[in-house]
């Protein structure tokens, strides 16, 4: 099994204080040798956890709270069935962990049984006991484990059990969520790879081990990871914050909403198609009502709708967060700039921008003003562009503002550069 | 410290390398007395030494903010990383190292062109290494030794090669940048390259292109989609009534048929013509071996082909590959290779041509899967019949899974 100390066999998690049943001496029994070894093995099992944060725990919550297939794509041996199992305990639903390469197909689409009346009646497929108490239980957290091991007819049937969610005359009820785990292509012994079409129903997952976690594990103490909830006041906000985001990105770039992967290297991956966006807004609301970080929502979006549009999405939700131009151009006084200095010059290009769309003298005072307060509480460097770009809009009427005189330290810093880029340029031609 | 200076500096910088200013804005400096000029771990913090500052011109500065810029864009420690996990390399020597490696592949093309080298930068000629290679490449060719020696101070931080430093103020310290925003911003600043590369250097095109779809190793792909015909439904496996089925026992009375598979049966078909060279055969006859490892280590199952013109016959792999003879050596026409592995018996379940495209396709889809192994041509290098300059080769067809080689 790939599991490394599961959570749910830590004394810490579920019964605090109970030991190994191993080590609970009958009265009336005479010792048995077995004692001395299991309360070794209570030893080795009393561990603690500490709460620490784990982004691909997370990602994997929402998704499976999203009710999407989710392909855990890691090397055995990682902790997948660990996550699965704590996984379980916080959605609190059955866990059952199914390993596909020791089955066969027909335990996925049924075995055929015979009643009264095979002509008249028809021959129904059994489904196995699993599937049956699954049905019966109503919910549950459905784990297939080793899909890329599992022979290529099984893994066949193992998709539509994920896909349509059927076993045999079976449907899992909407209660079951189902993740699958496989080795990605480079480790795997014999080849699992998805065909695009199919490759695009999944949210893919990289799962990775960070060996200062299992450092610590193995030293006693375990993680133990706060899993996000989703906030019920939040929920229409998401939703709207979520549609806004695609729908703005794909309005602006419409070559995004649908590319098939291209060359070797992509295939089996996530890309961008109408299904996967759909399934990517959705994770988005997800993650927006549950405060999820930014990583969480990244390692989401790249893993539906693939790295270059995943990154694209992200890009424009940055953009989303930038203050607004015309509310910073209202009230220069109060406006909050960035800090880090790259979203600050891109806020000060935005109000630059605005400017020159619409000139008017007061807006042109209001960004002097703004670059002013730039530069009392910034570096000078990043506002050498916009001022030089600003003052090109001046018209023959307006005054120069009392405020550019805020902006002495950065006219010096400019004209240092500038006698630095002669001085650069004549040694650098000299070496030609 | 003499901020002024500092951002004046970047200012240069950024008017020299205007395609870089993202990421310089991106960084955050961080006055530090520990670093002896400047270095940046790999939260995009940048810390720097105030006496270096006051000693160094502005213009040398400003080559200094794009060579430590460079290393976060390039991602020097999590490459410094992998490479030390995947070597089993250890110890501040060993970082030493991937330190100068990078630094290498970093100031081979970056600077001139109005940016002006930083004193001591190092290059790959000084340590008698060739020019435009990765950092990977670099670690491979040099030890540290008395000509490294002067090398010793160099010092580009925790970002350069991933080891942590004392002064790093950490994850959790203040500025720094999260995982997902480090994307962000080397996606903008390679979206900005590949959006307008007109006047952009060649190196830092090439990081554009690759930043977020790094090659893949070819052997790898290659084994991948040998390995995925191989196994695919409907290769090698078939319903026989030869034996009961396991359902039987559900059903008595009833005959069921029941899947049994047998090993999958490879022909490669190695394009011996002159086009090839002995360097591409000699990797193509490796792969062969991978290949028949691949389908589970039986070398009989695996047929080798050698085509040019004309089609020998299959030869099994028994010997290895090293026994395959390789004749030829004329023109290309892979459709007698074709022809001639679908007429082998036992028929041949997966179809592997290694060629360099310069030959003629069948017209119609083989009735067996085919995995395209195509040498890569480097562009500019004569793709076609010198003697009839009119014939120009077609693509791989589109039903053949093709993987570039090389």
């Amino acid at each position: 099994m790939s599991a490394y100390a599961p959570p749910s066999e830590n004394p810490t998690t579920e019964t605090p204080d109970t030991p190994a049943p191993s080590g609970a001496p009958a009265p009336s029994v005479r010792a048995s040798r077995l004692d001395v070894p299991g309360a070794l093995l209570a030893l080795l099992r009393d561990t603690t956890t500490a709460p620490r944060p784990d982004p691909q725990l997370e990602a994997l919550t929402l998704a499976v709270s999203a009710d999407l297939p989710v392909l855990l794509w890691g090397e055995p041996g990682i902790g997948k069935t660990a996550a699965l199992t704590q996984l379980a305990t916080t959605l609190d639903l059955p866990l059952t962990t199914v390993i596909a390469s020791v089955h066969e197909p027909s335990d996925f689409s049924g075995l055929p049984v015979i009643g009264d009346d095979p002509a008249g009646n028809g021959i129904p497929m059994a489904p196995p006991d699993w599937a049956v108490r699954l049905v019966r239980a109503g919910r549950g957290l459905l784990f297939l484990d080793e899909l890329s091991t599992a022979p290529p007819a099984v893994q066949a049937a193992l998709l539509r059990l994920v896909l349509e969610r059927r076993v045999g005359a079976l449907r899992l009820p909407p209660g079951v969520r189902i993740v699958a785990a496989a080795n990605p292509r480079s480790s795997a012994a014999d080849g699992w790879e998805l065909s695009p079409p199919l490759a695009n129903r999944f949210v893919h997952l990289r799962w990775v081990h960070d060996a200062d976690v299992v450092v610590r594990g193995l030293g006693g103490v375990w993680p133990r990871s706060v899993l996000p909830t989703l906030d019920a006041g939040l929920l229409p906000e998401a939703v709207a914050f979520a549609r806004r985001a695609v729908c703005g990105l794909l309005g602006a770039r419409p070559a995004l909403v649908h590319r098939l992967p291209s060359g070797e290297a992509l295939r089996g991956g996530a890309w961008p198609s109408p299904r996967s966006w759909d399934m990517a807004l959705c994770l988005t609301a997800f993650a927006t009502a549950a405060g999820a970080s930014r990583d969480v929502l990244s390692m989401l979006v790249r893993g539906t709708v693939g790295d270059g549009p995943g990154l694209e999405f992200l890009a424009y939700l940055d953009r989303m967060d930038l203050p607004d131009p015309e509310d910073l151009l209202a009230d220069p006084g109060a406006a909050e700039l960035p800090e880090r200095g790259d979203l600050r010059q891109a806020t000060l290009d935005a109000v630059v921008a605005a400017v020159r769309s619409r000139p008017a003298r007061d807006r042109w005072d209001a960004a002097w003003a703004l670059l002013a307060r730039a530069a009392e509480t910034g570096a000078p460097d990043l506002l050498v562009v916009p001022a030089t770009t600003l003052a090109t809009l001046r018209r023959d009427n307006w005054e120069v503002p009392a405020a550019i005189e805020g902006l002495a330290g950065v006219v010096s810093v400019s004209q240092r550069a500038d006698r630095a880029k002669v001085r650069a340029l004549s040694v650098t031609r000299g070496n030609r | 410290m003499d901020t002024r200076k500092l951002f004046a500096a970047r200012l240069q910088a950024v008017l020299a390398r205007p395609y870089l200013a993202t990421a310089l804005f991106a960084l955050h400096p961080v006055e530090s007395r520990h670093v002896p000029t400047m270095a940046v771990d790999p939260y995009w913090r940048c810390y720097v030494s105030p006496a270096f500052v006051d000693r160094t011109p502005v213009e040398e500065l400003a080559g200094v903010w794009v060579h430590e810029v460079s290393h976060l864009l390039r991602d020097h420690h999590g490459r410094g990383d992998r490479y030390a996990l995947r070597h089993g390399l250890s110890g501040p020597a060993e970082r030493l190292r991937m330190n100068i490696a990078a630094d290498c592949e970093i100031n081979d093309d970056v600077f001139g062109e109005g940016l002006v080298a930083p004193e001591g930068a190092v290059r790959p000629a000084s340590l008698g290494l060739r020019d435009g290679e990765l950092m990977e490449d670099y670690l491979r060719q040099f030890r540290l030794g008395p000509h490294t020696a002067h090398l010793a101070w160099l010092e580009c931080g925790s970002g350069a090669d991933g080891l942590p430093r004392p002064w790093d103020l950490g994850p959790r310290g203040a500025d720094g940048l999260s995982a997902q925003e480090r994307d962000a911003v080397r996606f903008r600043v390679a979206r900005g390259i590949t959006g307008s590369p007109g006047n952009t250097p060649a190196g830092w095109r090439r990081w554009a292109e690759e930043a977020f779809h790094p090659p893949q190793p070819w052997r790898q792909l290659l084994g991948a989609a040998v390995r995925a015909a191989a196994s695919a439904p409907g290769s090698g496996d078939d319903y026989v009534y030869g034996r009961p089925a396991r359902r039987s026992a559900a059903v008595p009375g009833a005959v069921l048929p029941s899947l049994r598979r047998r090993p999958t049966r490879v022909v490669v078909v190695i394009d011996t013509s002159g086009s090839v060279s002995d360097a591409e055969l000699g990797s193509a006859l490796l792969e062969v071996t991978a290949i028949s490892r691949a389908v589970g280590g039986r070398r009989d199952l695996v047929g080798v082909l050698p085509c040019d013109a004309a089609a020998d016959r299959v030869r099994p792999l028994c010997g290895g590959a090293e026994g395959v003879e390789l004749l030829g050596g004329g023109g290309t026409d892979l459709r007698a290779g074709f022809a001639r592995a679908l007429e082998s018996r036992p028929r041949p379940d997966v179809l592997v041509m290694l060629t360099d495209g310069q030959t003629l396709w069948p017209s119609r889809r083989p009735p067996c899967r085919t995995v395209v192994g195509l040498f890569g041509r480097h562009h500019g290098s004569p793709s076609y019949d010198e003697s009839n300059s009119e014939y120009v080769p077609d693509g791989p067809p589109a039903w053949a899974r093709v993987v570039t080689i090389g």
